[in-house]
């Protein structure tokens, strides 16, 4: 577990980095470097969203597939690596 | 021969009779005392234990922490450079540098929407002393008196609402009319539940209307004990108490008192669950400044303005007629120096710092709802003061008007901007991202009739309603540059804020 905070550690130093959130398959958050009730908010909300991403995808083409998801808002920018059993959402502000 | 002879009677005894009564004998028998003995028992201690189960705000999280999480560090070392690259070339990247994007027609300009009047209260020529929102941002509430009034008058005055968001709205009649037996100098909405507005008057009564009750809207009232106020109440304020959910009513007068008021539902009544009193013997110094300050002769501190702090329940901000700036503190045990007159509270004196005092009565003070220290002030000077709570001089002094300014207000959406209504007729907007200090909009209301009140409203950030002394109300609507929030003001602000002298 010890290589997993070290990873961690080492996304959280980079330059304007708010947050880290890892989530399962099924949207249940099992790591974060944020609080509880805005973890919760993000993982239940960004899950149904990359579902609706990966889905338009590949819907477009079947042979297509979602690699990486990318937020911009006024405020910040959220990054989301989409993968089988996980998910890894950062939040950053780049102009910080 | 013959002689008399007496015979004696012979008796025969009745054999049958005697057998016939009983043989009688008589015994007794007792049972032996009875033993008795007393003895008592008592519980020694007892407890009583109440539970209550508190609506839940969200979900609780639970992370699997001793749990093997398999594929995970497989899953990061797969992710983590891509991940790196994109953050870094994110922090490069010129790319959305002056983008914007517009969700929705921006107003360029600050117009005019609603312009309310109660007939009844122009013909008398009261003027409007304060305007509150509810909290459902809906409903307009305004109260009338007088504020260049010095004398004790029983002039009948009124406290009026309209609903903005009725179709059928007249602006020259208003949806409620309460009416109240003197002037109105302070009003306030309660912060969730609609319907309850808390006043005060200038007889000094503190109360609290139920506007859905159509019979009789006064809920509570303080009525003249020796509790309440003699002086005018000039703010009124809801400030949450210890039990989530419950509000009790904050007034402050000017006669130097400052009461925490809890409402009792079931007797109707205020209940004074706090007092404090200021007096100019037991205010704190200011360090480093000069101390030419002295107490004057009053013997009280009037209280002209109030402002609660969103930020620490227990502080709270006084501004007096004299010209104090004081933080105040509701946990202070510090006992009042003043003669007791039959209260049901002892009086604590709650002044914990002093600011530099200005040069006349502070109309208004507003703490700022996006950084926990600063706060603006304005007074009868014309300038309105950013202050910090960390010290005494002010961060910053801008030109509001030649007049007095009656009231301030922070922007609920721009951590930046505050308005102000001035003694001259007009609004001022300030932005303080802005280089100059000059106002960045105006509102003039035409007439020079002073504005003295305004209240922008919480749940739609573009509507500012300000009062006049000729008794309108105007509902303006502002601009997008001055409700939609910057990618920076937070930090700006920030900088501002600690500009704080060493």
């Amino acid at each position: 577990m010890a290589e997993v905070e070290e990873t961690l550690k080492r996304i959280q130093s980079q330059k304007g980095v708010q947050g880290i959130i890892i989530v399962n398959s099924e949207g249940i958050p099992v790591k974060t470097t944020l609080d509880n009730a805005s973890t919760v908010q993000y993982a239940g909300l960004i899950h149904q969203l990359v579902m609706k991403a990966r889905s338009t995808v590949r819907d477009i083409d079947p042979q297509n597939d979602l690699t990486f998801l990318r937020i911009r808002s006024k405020k910040n920018e959220i990054m989301i690596a989409p993968d089988k059993d996980y998910f890894l959402i950062v939040i950053q502000n780049p102009s910080d | 021969m013959f002689t008399d002879e007496a015979l004696d009677s012979v008796s025969v005894q009745s054999q049958w009779r005697i057998s016939q009564q009983s043989a009688q004998e008589s015994r007794s028998c007792q049972t032996r005392a009875v033993h008795r003995a007393e003895a008592e028992v008592q519980a020694g201690s007892s407890s009583t234990c109440c539970t209550q189960t508190e609506t839940q705000p969200q979900e609780e999280l639970h992370l699997q922490d001793g749990l093997e999480l398999p594929g995970l560090r497989d899953f990061l070392q797969r992710v983590e450079d891509p991940v790196v690259r994109e953050l870094v070339r994110n922090a490069r990247s010129h790319a959305f540098d002056e983008f914007q994007v517009n969700w929705e027609d921006h107003r360029q300009r600050v117009s005019c929407l609603h312009f309310l009047q109660h007939s009844s209260a122009q013909e008398r020529g009261l003027h409007v002393t304060s305007v509150s929102w509810n909290c459902t941002g809906s409903v307009i509430a305004c109260a009338y008196g007088r504020i260049d009034d010095g004398d004790w008058s029983t002039e009948m005055s009124c406290v009026c609402t309209w609903n903005l968001d009725r179709r059928s709205l007249n602006p020259k009649q208003a949806d409620l009319v309460i009416h109240v037996p003197t002037a109105v100098t302070a009003l306030c909405c309660h912060p969730e539940q609609p319907a309850l507005i808390a006043g005060g008057l200038y007889s000094g009564e503190v109360l609290v209307w139920d506007t859905s009750r159509t019979q009789d809207p006064v809920l509570v009232q303080t009525g003249m004990s020796a509790d309440s106020h003699r002086e005018p109440v000039y703010t009124v304020a809801w400030v949450p108490l210890q039990k989530k959910g419950e509000f009790g009513v904050l007034s402050a007068g000017s006669a130097g008192r400052v009461l925490l008021w809890t409402v009792d539902l079931e007797e109707a009544r205020f209940v004074l669950s706090a007092a404090y009193a200021l007096v100019p013997q037991q205010l704190p110094h200011s360090s480093g400044s000069s101390s030419s300050f002295k107490a004057r002769g009053s013997s009280t501190v009037g209280v002209t303005s109030l402002a609660l702090s969103p930020w620490d329940p227990d502080t709270f901000l006084v501004g007096s007629e004299g010209g104090l700036l004081l933080r105040c503190s509701f946990s202070s045990q510090t006992p009042a120096a003043v003669p007791p007159e039959g209260q049901s509270v002892t009086l604590r004196a709650p002044a914990v710092f002093l600011f530099k005092p200005r040069s006349g009565p502070v109309h208004s003070i507003h703490c700022s709802p996006f950084h926990r220290n600063l706060f603006v002030s304005a007074g009868t000077d014309g300038l309105a003061h950013l202050h910090s709570l960390l010290q005494a001089p002010p961060l910053l002094s801008l030109r509001v008007s030649h007049s007095y300014v009656f009231q301030l207000q922070w922007s609920p959406s721009r951590p930046l901007v505050f308005a102000a209504a001035t003694g001259q007729g007009e609004v001022q907007i300030f932005d303080l991202g802005r280089r100059s200090l000059r106002p960045a909009a105006t509102i003039e209301g035409g007439t020079d009739q002073p504005a003295t009140c305004l209240a922008f409203n919480h749940r739609n950030p573009h509507l500012l309603a300000v009062g006049r002394t000729d008794g309108s109300v105007g509902i303006w609507q502002l601009s997008h540059d001055l409700t939609e929030q910057g990618p920076r003001e937070s930090s700006q602000l920030e900088q501002i804020a600690n500009q704080v002298a060493e």
